[in-house]
């Protein structure tokens, strides 16, 4: 990215003309340049071309679908920044999701101010030339090791005993550190979809991460809360060399 | 039989409610066109509604289909094959929802980027009153199907979806319940009491997901609220009941009529009560695919007049049966083969 102002570059590919129509307009709006691809192939070509600052994929398109396009832009060692539209909730579908290497992910029908949230919270991160976090296999916040692929993690040497949804938790906030993450984004990205009540859900997987990590609420040192709005990761996350 | 039915019903369907949708995007948003002032916000927010009811009613539809295969098969072979035609549309309906739930979340997502579009256009079209009411409303209108929708969806996730198994302490979760449903306005009108035994010992942990068993008891606890009047009780109790947990939530609210207790386990199932209260009919149903997924049963006794108890029973494993340091000595006296170790 440029300069203030200088306008992102966003590549938003769908291939439901309905959803493009109306998106690309609103993100238009919001200060991007948009340019709409309807299938796989487009969005690699434009990829190729335009060399943007953020990419948009749908996962289901004719041609290469999102995850493949996501898939071969990582092998070809392109490392922009790609919010992915999932249709399923299913938390399987999820990790696999930020396993690809997407740097976040939207689950459908989504809040276009959500998207828009996403998008520019992961340009923000981005970090030109370099491998974002969310493609990494293993990161290193200080004492801490995460060995994304196999879904274990070290304190120092001592490994973590988290149950799925926690280490799925920690994985989220690992991948996006320093940013303000609400009860109900957390919420989507351990179950998927929005609870009855139970944003105690998320205070209760919290509380079990901050006790793995020792962490204390009073003087935290991994994460913090927000009050009145949800949690945020605050130490330094590096990829591993 | 009944998945060419149900799968011909979506395939015609289908095309109709992506149109309806887009339709209604289109003669929201086309600003070239102006369209806004010339649509009547009265049949915008009519046919967001219908697209409501048409999903209601197609979910009614394939349920009924299957009901009906289901007695077919009971009038023509043994209990086996009732069973087998019983799962099979169990497993029809399943697909079905997410087919549904897949088709309808593009048009969903478009209305909502379509809306945002306007918004965002702001003053010029806002400016008519009537049409800030009909965007509210049509935006209402997506919010609910977007919601029912996405309540089916957890429907059919969840009778798939693996499910954690955690030790969970009930005692503390029923505490939590009654903190969240505290909040619910209409809580501070009711009687609300939480019974939990703690002597002798405390209740026995069960197996499961935390967060799921949360939401089958505060719906439970919810519907209790909403189902009653002001100055009427609501009561939580737990007790232990040989190998089982008993959870009952009971209430001396309205109770269900006799013909529409058979139904109300049912997804989308709204008794005739119900009609005025907001809500998509999807809590029992939910409630039950979580107790059931978790090894356990629910029952339902209702008087008109009187009210209504619903009761969970969960299984309880065996080590957690009773408080610890006892469970060593019983082990002892019960197990043979371990009594000389």
């Amino acid at each position: 990215m440029g300069g203030p102002d200088v306008r992102p570059v966003v590549i938003l590919a769908d291939d439901d003309e309905a959803i493009t129509s109306n998106l690309a307009p609103f993100l238009d709006r919001a200060g991007f340049t948009v340019h709409v691809a309807s299938d796989g192939e487009t969005a690699l070509e434009l990829v190729e071309r335009l060399d943007p600052d953020g990419c948009v994929l749908d996962v289901l398109m004719p041609g290469p679908d999102g995850r493949e396009v996501l898939r071969r832009l990582r092998r070809a060692g392109r490392w922009l920044p790609v919010v992915l539209l999932t249709q399923v909730g299913e938390s399987a579908e999820r990790a696999i999701a930020l396993d690809e290497g997407a740097d976040d992910y939207l689950n459908k029908p989504f809040d276009p101010y959500e998207l828009l949230a996403r998008l520019r919270a992961v340009l923000r991160r981005a970090r030109p030339g370099r491998r974002p976090l969310s493609a990494s296999p293993t990161l290193r916040p200080g004492d801490l090791r995460m060995d994304r692929i196999s879904r274990r993690a070290w304190l120092r040497d001592t490994e973590l005993v988290l149950t799925p949804k926690a280490m799925l938790l920690l994985d989220y906030l690992l991948t996006h550190p320093d940013e303000l993450m609400t009860r109900d984004r957390l919420l989507e990205v351990l179950w998927g979809f929005d609870f009855p009540v139970g944003t105690r859900a998320v205070d209760n997987r919290i509380a079990e991460l901050r006790r793995a990590l020792g962490d204390d609420p009073a003087r935290p040192e991994w994460i913090t809360t927000v009050p009145g709005q949800g949690y945020r990761f605050v130490a330094r996350v590096d990829d591993a060399r | 039989m009944t998945r060419p039915t149900a799968d011909t019903l979506l395939r015609v369907l289908a095309p109709l409610l992506g149109g309806l949708a887009l339709g209604i995007v289109l003669q929201a948003t086309d600003s070239r066109a102006r369209l806004y002032t010339a649509a009547s916000p009265g049949l915008v927010a009519a046919v967001a509604g219908l697209l409501a009811t048409v999903v209601v009613a197609v979910v009614g539809l394939a349920r009924r289909r299957a009901a009906a295969a289901a007695v077919a098969a009971a009038a023509t072979a043994g209990e086996a094959a009732v069973r087998q035609v019983a799962e099979e549309a169990a497993r029809d309906r399943l697909r079905f929802f997410m087919r549904l739930d897949h088709e309808l979340k593009n048009p969903l997502t478009a209305i909502r980027a379509g809306l945002a579009n306007i918004e965002q256009a702001g003053g010029l079209v806002l400016a008519s009153a009537g049409t800030a009411a009909a965007l509210a409303s049509v935006s209402m209108q997506a919010d609910r199907i977007a919601r029912l929708v996405s309540d089916l969806r957890k429907l059919a996730d969840l009778e798939t979806q693996q499910i954690e198994t955690a030790p969970v302490d009930l005692t503390g979760l029923l505490d939590e319940v009654a903190e969240a449903v505290a909040e619910i306005p209409a809580a501070r009108e009711r009687i609300i009491r939480v019974t939990v035994p703690r002597a002798p010992w405390p209740l026995p942990l069960v197996e499961g997901d935390r967060d799921l068993l949360f939401i089958a008891v505060q719906n439970l606890v919810a519907n209790a609220i909403k189902f009653s009047a002001p100055g009427d009780t609501v009561e939580v109790r737990a007790s232990e009941d040989g190998n089982a947990l008993l959870l009952e939530v009971a209430d001396t609210g309205a109770g269900i009529p006799a013909d529409e207790i058979g139904q109300v386990w049912q997804e989308l199932a709204r008794g005739r009560a119900a009609r005025s209260l907001p809500g998509t009919g999807i809590g029992l149903a939910l409630v039950r695919v979580i107790v059931v997924r978790h090894g356990g049963q629910v029952a339902i006794r209702s008087r008109v007049g009187q009210g209504t108890v619903v009761s969970i029973r969960l299984p309880v494993p065996d080590r957690a049966r009773i408080a610890p340091d006892v469970a060593g000595l019983r082990q002892d006296r019960d197990t043979p083969g371990m009594a000389a170790v």
